[in-house]
């Protein structure tokens, strides 16, 4: 029965070239297909499209204000430092808080006969399709419509590529951070590294604040100008301002910026393109773990890590232990870890810097620190705990469908979360005693070591009763891929909205605290770390015994949501 | 109480997703110590049946007793006589063989002294020892298998519920897992286990059922449901397969 064959007639002929837009239409019906059938995840779209638009229309008017006012002055100010500040949250967010959207997972291309460069085009292209690039790109718009009114069509013909060609730049710098990022997360030399990263923030913060109190002291409208001059010469703000240049009557400088753009992208591509191709083979690099040998003890004493050896050898403990491996062994929950401790770092110390009107002259140093006040302090603090209870939000959805041991084992839902609570506790509660101590000394505040505590360890207790009502109720599923910062297609609004609304709730349960420090003065110096800690051992005990019940009653669902669709 | 009960029972189990019904009324008795198959193409509903069994997918309509104690009313004790090796779902892979018996051992509320006694037979029986402290993420697909059994098996289930677990099984570990099963059988615990492996259901089961588009088709003993005739015949007929005529995929042959 062999049947002649002709290549060129059943399409066993050349292949035919697949292109960018290939890539765009994938994400498209990927991401409605996700929608079919989900009337809440239509809901969730519709309302975080409807907020980016709002955003988008704001940022517009922000940036086409000088434009329309007229104002030379502020036009590079808009341009360089407000689209720096656009990139650059671009950049370090999805690190931070959101993940990356990896509707087009690149280990799916892995099989498929494609040149890297046709991938990397079209994964670029694919991600710029998305809610938030639409809305910067409507916002950066701005930017056109001054140009052009400062400078004529030309100018803003001359904006319209340097915002495009900007926008290109933030997709690939972020894919490329978080692709990096990711590969550094999975190997296993992540403790120095992650070690390396913090002492790098942390000789980073010196020079920082001294430039941003400097300007902040001054706040004179030159100064800022010259610092928005130097920005726009860096490729944060190179595009931006181009079109402002042109206007100016510096065409050349345009140029200049254009190039400096247009270089950083490719380098960016180049960069993202050698990391993906670790993406696409994933962990089959690292190859399996060599047999670790030479277990000690029986099964159950290899179950509780050393530190951990008091605990009880029952429901609870197995279920604290278990979660303690997990929180560093799952490449996903230390990555949030490790983001909670640099974060937890930098943000307080900067706020209460830049915010206290610190001077640093030559004489005195930081010497004038005291000015920093109690309440801007347990503020910050407030924000630290929030973040590091946040992490809870979809802790469930860590786990997948391995919670189905748990349910099969019918745990009783309080049992669970006081658990799951005592895990992460005995990571972060350490690392929260450090942040303070480090914050009351930087600011030279060494008394206020009880303030800071307290107010970190209630916000911590509140969030976390919070965060465990999230993560019975709002959990979703993350997929299973290797890169610690991707999330499912259609999720990136559920998630930032959960979590902004997380964090919004946990920092109300902190209020008592706050009026508190407002009210009592110095006698809550002393109050305030007994007080915090009881109020957050208390409201997280009952927000356990309150979620336990509802987790009782929904486990089989629970686990329905968190299980990956395949 | 329990001996006057069936291992499991099954009543009008019904499970829509969305408009598509996957499971459509199911009912079935599986005796104490049985060894019971249950049969059916990809997609018939195996999996949603038996996660609706043993508590993991809540039924739309129906019921699910273990050995006469409701899974979905009185979870607590069911669950303390099921235990479940699911298909397609993770175990706690981050933990290496050891470190997973203990947990399963603990959370089912167990001695540690019993656990640690258990887990090193399981481990040293089931030839999972050598892994040493590797992770289960690390282990290949029948290395993965066995621990699920072991973790399964560690409490001492009346009632053991397994989703394909000769699935992706290399013939020496089937063998030994067939053995393992064998003598929990014969020792008085009953098996339910789906596949769709003809050979090792007509050689392991006592009683047989056929399912397909979320109905039973056929049940009884293996006897009765292969009534003289091949099993793999029976089951082609239920099912309705199609044969290849070798018109087409012409282009397959060159």
């Amino acid at each position: 029965m062999a049947v002649p064959v002709s290549p060129a007639v059943d399409g066993s002929g050349p292949a035919r070239p697949v292109r960018a837009r290939h890539f765009v239409r994938l994400k498209l019906r990927v991401t409605a297909n996700n929608f079919r059938g989900q009337g809440w995840r239509i809901a969730l779209f519709v309302f975080g499209a409807f907020f980016g638009l709002w955003f988008a229309v704001g940022g517009f008017f922000l940036f086409a204000a000088p434009g329309l006012a007229g104002n030379d002055q502020y036009a590079i100010l808009a341009a360089a430092l407000g689209g720096g500040l656009v990139a650059l949250g671009w950049l370090i967010l999805p690190l931070v808080f959101f993940g990356v959207d990896e509707t087009l997972d690149p280990a799916r291309f892995a099989l498929l006969p494609l040149t890297r460069r046709t991938l990397v085009t079209g994964l670029a292209a694919a991600a710029l399709v998305s809610v938030p690039t639409v809305a910067v790109l409507l916002a950066l718009f701005g930017l056109v419509v001054t140009a052009a009114l400062l400078g004529g069509w030309l100018a803003g013909l001359v904006a319209v590529l340097g915002v495009l060609s900007g926008l290109l730049l933030c997709v690939a710098g972020s894919r490329a951070l978080t692709s990096a990022f990711a590969s550094m997360l999975r190997s296993r030399r992540v403790r120095d590294l992650a070690a390396v990263l913090l002492a790098v923030l942390a000789a980073l913060l010196g020079p920082v604040q001294i430039a941003l109190t400097a300007s902040l002291r001054d706040a004179d409208w030159d100064r800022l100008a010259g610092v928005a001059r130097v920005v726009g010469w860096t490729p944060l703000g190179a595009p931006w301002s181009a079109g402002i240049e042109v206007a100016q009557g510096r065409a050349w400088a345009a140029l200049a910026k254009l190039l400096i753009t247009w270089v950083t992208v490719a380098g960016l591509l180049l960069w993202w393109s050698r990391s993906l191709e670790s993406a696409m083979v994933g962990t089959a690099t690292a190859g399996p773990a060599p047999a670790r040998r030479g277990p000690t003890g029986g099964a159950v004493a290899q179950l509780f890590p050393r530190p951990l050896g008091w605990l009880g050898r029952t429901r609870f403990g197995a279920l604290t232990a278990r979660e303690c491996r997990y929180w560093w062994r799952d490449a996903r929950r230390r990555a949030n870890l490790i983001t909670l401790a640099v974060v937890g770092v930098f943000v307080p110390v900067m706020v209460n810097f830049g915010g206290s009107g610190v001077a640093f002259d030559s004489e005195q140093g930081f010497s004038g620190l005291g000015s920093a006040s109690p309440v801007l302090v347990s503020l910050s603090m407030v924000f630290v705990g929030v973040l590091a209870a946040v992490t809870l939000a979809n802790q469930f959805g860590f786990d997948g469908s391995a919670y189905a041991a748990n349910v099969v084992a019918g745990i009783s839902g309080r049992l669970e979360l006081q658990a799951r609570m005592a895990a992460f506790s005995i990571y972060v509660v350490p690392m929260l005693g450090a942040i303070a101590v480090i914050v009351v000394l930087v600011l030279g505040e060494p008394g206020w070591i009880g303030l800071t505590l307290g107010s970190l360890l209630a916000t911590y207790g509140g969030g976390l009763a919070v965060n465990t009502f999230l993560s019975v109720l709002g959990a979703y599923s993350l997929p299973e891929t290797s890169n610690p910062f991707a999330m499912n297609t259609g999720a990136g609004v559920a998630r930032s909205f959960l979590t902004l609304v997380s964090m919004v709730v946990s920092a109300v349960t902190a209020v008592p605290m706050l009026v508190a420090a407002v009210l009592l003065g110095d006698a809550w110096h002393w109050l305030a770390l007994p007080v915090g800690a009881a109020y957050g051992v208390g409201v997280a005990l009952l927000g356990a015994y309150l979620a336990g019940d509802v987790l009782d009653r929904r486990m089989p669902e629970l686990l329905a949501t968190v299980t990956p669709r395949r | 109480m329990t001996e006057e009960h069936p291992a499991l029972a099954l009543r009008g189990l019904v499970k829509r997703f969305d408009s598509k019904v996957a499971v459509a009324g199911v009912d079935l008795d599986v005796p104490t110590g049985s060894f019971y198959g249950l049969l059916g193409p990809n997609g018939a509903g195996k999996t949603t049946t038996l996660s609706m069994a043993v508590g993991l997918l809540r039924p739309d309509g129906g019921q699910a007793r273990v050995l006469g104690y409701d899974v979905w009313a009185d979870p607590v004790r069911a669950k303390q006589l099921l235990g479940v090796m699911p298909d397609g779902v993770r175990l706690f892979d981050r933990l290496s063989g050891a470190e997973l018996l203990a947990y399963h051992g603990l959370l089912r509320g167990m001695d540690p002294a019993v656990v640690d006694r258990r887990a090193a037979e399981l481990l040293d029986v089931l030839a999972l020892g050598d892994a040493g402290r590797t992770l289960v993420v690390d282990y290949s697909a029948g290395m993965k298998k066995k621990i699920g059994l072991a973790c399964a098996l560690l409490h001492g289930p009346r009632l053991l519920v397994l989703d394909e677990p000769f699935e992706a099984v290399d013939p020496v570990s089937a063998a030994l897992i067939r053995d393992i099963l064998h003598r929990y059988v014969t020792g008085g615990g009953t098996v339910v286990f789906s596949s769709h492996v003809m050979e090792v259901v007509e050689r392991l089961c006592s009683h047989v059922a056929i399912l397909a588009d979320g109905t039973i088709k056929r049940v009884g003993t293996l006897d009765e449901v292969r009534a003289g005739r091949a099993l793999e015949d029976v089951f082609v007929e239920v099912v309705g397969g199609r044969t290849a005529t070798g018109e087409e995929l012409a282009w397959l042959s060159r």
